[in-house]
């Protein structure tokens, strides 16, 4: 199994704002001692932004205000996110937090950024989107690792992000973008035949190969199935490979598992394996198929 | 002779779980071979082994409970009512883990195995209860085609003013609970939903065998024997939530429960525990969690919802906030949209649509449950306020917490 990991490109973003960053933090000082009590206090009373307009806008600049040290503005954001879920309260702010969240987007935290880019793509943000795919259609305009932005692409994906992720799967920068995009394009149900090679290929990262059989399972079961049958009889076959194929055949093979008998033979003989998952996931299996 | 026990009067196998609640249940003899008196002493008692479930007896809606009750029970066929519940302390572990014995004289005339199903803090859960309820989670996802599609569908963007930012916050988020558990314990009786202590460290938790463990993108990674590595919601596999907390501790900056319950004796200010501690708990994460229009796509913010409910009933018995009638139990206001006042219907259970209602209302009512009624299939916010049924029976809604005792 393939264990070396590449080192990501650190992102263009990162690089750019390197030195403006260090800046803001020696002014600042790190964390002092009204920091703090700053910080206690948005998290004590995260709804406090919805009562008043200037109570938001305070809020807003500390989350923008690049010399502000860095744990401040990140307590501002998560007040904001916590009041966020009173929605009807939060309703009058929303259009402010997002041009705020918009705003911080390539700041110099790269936390911050992350999490700003994260918050705005779980909203379907297509300003956010753009960003992600631009940085990966550019890693000199990368706002986040690839891995990152494949990740809060997926939470709504078009065929750009397919097309992207695609190319990621073929050259991918580091096995996490691999993983990552692999994960979006479990939604396209034509890349079946891309999952089948990923998981039968052995010298793929065992997390690489789970992902793989996760969406195998749901695009084409039957597929599943029959590669889960050899990787069970295979003697050289990872043990969390085979332990991942019964936990699926387990709990969502269905009838057609419980009728195959070549199936039942193999995972019978599990049930005494040396590997604990493995004969933990054979029990089950058989247990549950009522062997 | 021979008896039948029928537990919440129904002779339903899976009707066969208790709460800290009473039970209404009822026994009548079905073979009167031997006896010759129209009315035959029966004693009720229970076996269980020591780390197993317990429960209690009384004859009727009132009085104290004890160990054991003897019923004078007619050999013509009628029923005799008693009540079961469970014995406070002692939650059952597995399912049937407690039998409930009649006897007649020395000789067993009747048995029935039942459940104390409680729910209980997920950190402390078996490694047998974490699996059940871990397989009966993703069984319920089906890898994105099962019925949690729905429970995903009703927490959304647009139907968030339903559930949020007003008074039914904590009702809307009882029943929608309730109505997801139900649908657990459908594909096994077992199961109660864990809460999240969130002001408690909960290393158990965050396992790769339990709820999974983030990678450095942000990505949950599971053990291979866990079932919800198969996890998908919207068409994606996987899970994205990274803790922006150390897990063997508590998320910093939360109120803890006593300082939860302190907010006050009147509903109006408790509510306010919608932005600290449940929305801080939410953005202790970065990742679906954090945001309330993806949240419920991570199975923890089903317990999270069940700490913040479980706070909710604490609070109820502590200041005897069960009746809707009581104004302190609750903040109806004429200002209120729809769905937040005392007897307005509940969506999407009510199906309404359209105007001040989302444009659809996925997963129909909610679901029935063979062991309690309430608070029936289109619950309003007033059904959801007496849950144990301290003040009417009918109002159980058939589940409870470890640590909140009845009434």
């Amino acid at each position: 199994m393939a264990t070396k990991r590449k080192v990501a490109k650190r992102p263009a973003a990162v690089r750019r704002h390197k030195r403006a960053a260090r800046a803001a933090q020696s002014r600042k000082g790190g964390v002092k001692s009204g920091a703090a009590g700053r910080i206690r206090a948005m998290a004590q009373t995260p709804l406090a932004v919805c009562e008043s307009d200037r109570k938001l806008q305070e809020t807003l600049t500390t989350l923008r205000d690049q010399t502000q040290a860095s744990s401040v503005r990140r307590a501002a954001l998560q007040m904001l996110q916590a009041a966020s879920f009173s929605t009807i309260a939060f309703e009058p702010c929303r259009g402010d937090y997002v041009a705020a969240l918009r705003a911080v987007v390539d700041d110099p935290d790269a936390e911050l950024r992350e999490r700003a880019l994260g918050i705005l793509a779980r909203e379907k943000d297509g300003f956010a989107q753009k960003k992600l795919l631009d940085g990966l259609q550019n890693p000199d305009k990368a706002l986040v690792a690839p891995e990152k932005a494949l990740q809060l692409l997926a939470n709504d994906v078009h065929a750009e992000g397919y097309a992207i992720a695609r190319a990621m799967v073929k050259n991918p920068p580091n096995p996490d973008a691999k993983r990552e995009a692999l994960r979006l394009l479990a939604a396209d149900a034509t890349a079946a035949p891309l999952f089948e090679s990923v998981l039968r290929d052995k010298d793929e990262l065992r997390e690489i190969r789970q992902v793989a059989a996760s969406a195998l399972q749901a695009l084409r079961p039957e597929k599943m199935r029959a590669h889960a049958r050899e990787m069970l009889m295979d003697k050289s076959e990872y043990d969390d490979i085979q332990a991942t194929s019964l936990t699926a055949l387990t709990h969502f093979g269905g009838e057609a598992v419980a009728q195959d008998d070549a199936l039942m033979k193999s995972v019978d003989r599990l049930s005494g394996a040396p590997s604990a998952k493995v004969k933990q996931s054979a029990r089950r299996f058989l247990q549950k198929y009522g062997r | 002779m021979k008896v039948e026990l029928q537990i919440n009067n129904s002779a339903n196998t899976n009707a066969r779980y208790v709460t800290w609640a009473p039970s209404p249940c009822r026994i009548r003899v079905t073979d009167p071979s031997g006896v010759t008196t129209p009315t035959v002493a029966v004693q009720i008692t229970s076996n269980s082994a020591p780390s197993a479930g317990a429960v209690v007896f009384r004859s009727g809606a009132t009085g104290a409970f004890a160990n054991s009750l003897t019923l004078q029970v007619p050999i013509n066929g009628n029923s005799v009512p008693f009540f079961v519940a469970g014995k406070f302390g002692r939650p059952s572990v597995n399912d049937g883990d407690i039998t409930v014995e009649a006897r007649s004289g020395t000789t067993l005339v009747g048995s029935v195995k039942l459940m104390v199903r409680i729910r209980k803090n997920a950190n402390s859960l078996s490694t047998a209860e974490r699996d059940r309820f871990v397989a009966a989670f993703a069984q319920l996802n089906n890898q994105g085609t099962g019925r949690f599609a729905d429970f995903r569908d009703m927490h959304v963007a647009i139907s968030l003013p339903q559930a949020h930012g007003a008074a039914g916050f904590l009702p809307w988020h009882r029943a929608y609970l309730l109505d997801l558990e139900r649908e657990l314990q459908a594909l096994d009786g077992s199961i109660a939903l864990p809460y999240w202590r969130f002001d408690q460290a909960a290393p158990n938790i965050f396992t790769r065998d339990f709820f999974g463990v983030a990678n450095a993108t942000g990505t949950v990674q599971f053990s291979a024997t866990n079932p919800l590595q198969f996890w998908r919601t919207d068409g994606v596999p996987g899970i994205s939530r990274r803790p922006l907390f150390t897990t063997s501790s508590a998320p910093p900056g939360l109120r803890n429960e006593s300082q939860t319950l302190a907010l006050g004796n009147q509903y109006r200010n408790f509510r306010t525990m919608e932005g600290n501690p449940h929305g801080s708990a939410h953005v202790s994460f970065d990742g679906w969690i954090d945001d309330p229009a993806t949240a419920p796509k991570d199975p923890l913010f089903f317990l999270l919802h069940c700490n913040v409910d479980r706070l909710w009933a604490k609070w109820q018995r502590q200041f005897s906030r069960f009746n809707p009638a009581v104004a302190a139990s609750y903040d109806s206001n004429p200002s209120n949209r729809p769905g937040h006042n005392l007897p307005d219907t509940m969506w999407p259970w009510n199906g309404v649509t359209g105007g001040t209602r989302p444009p659809t209302a996925p997963g129909g009512t909610l679901a029935s449950s063979p062991v309690a009624t309430a608070p029936g299939p289109q619950p309003q916010v007033q059904s959801c306020l007496d849950f144990q049924g301290t003040l009417n029976a009918a109002s159980r809604m058939g589940f409870d917490y470890d640590d909140v005792p009845f009434g």
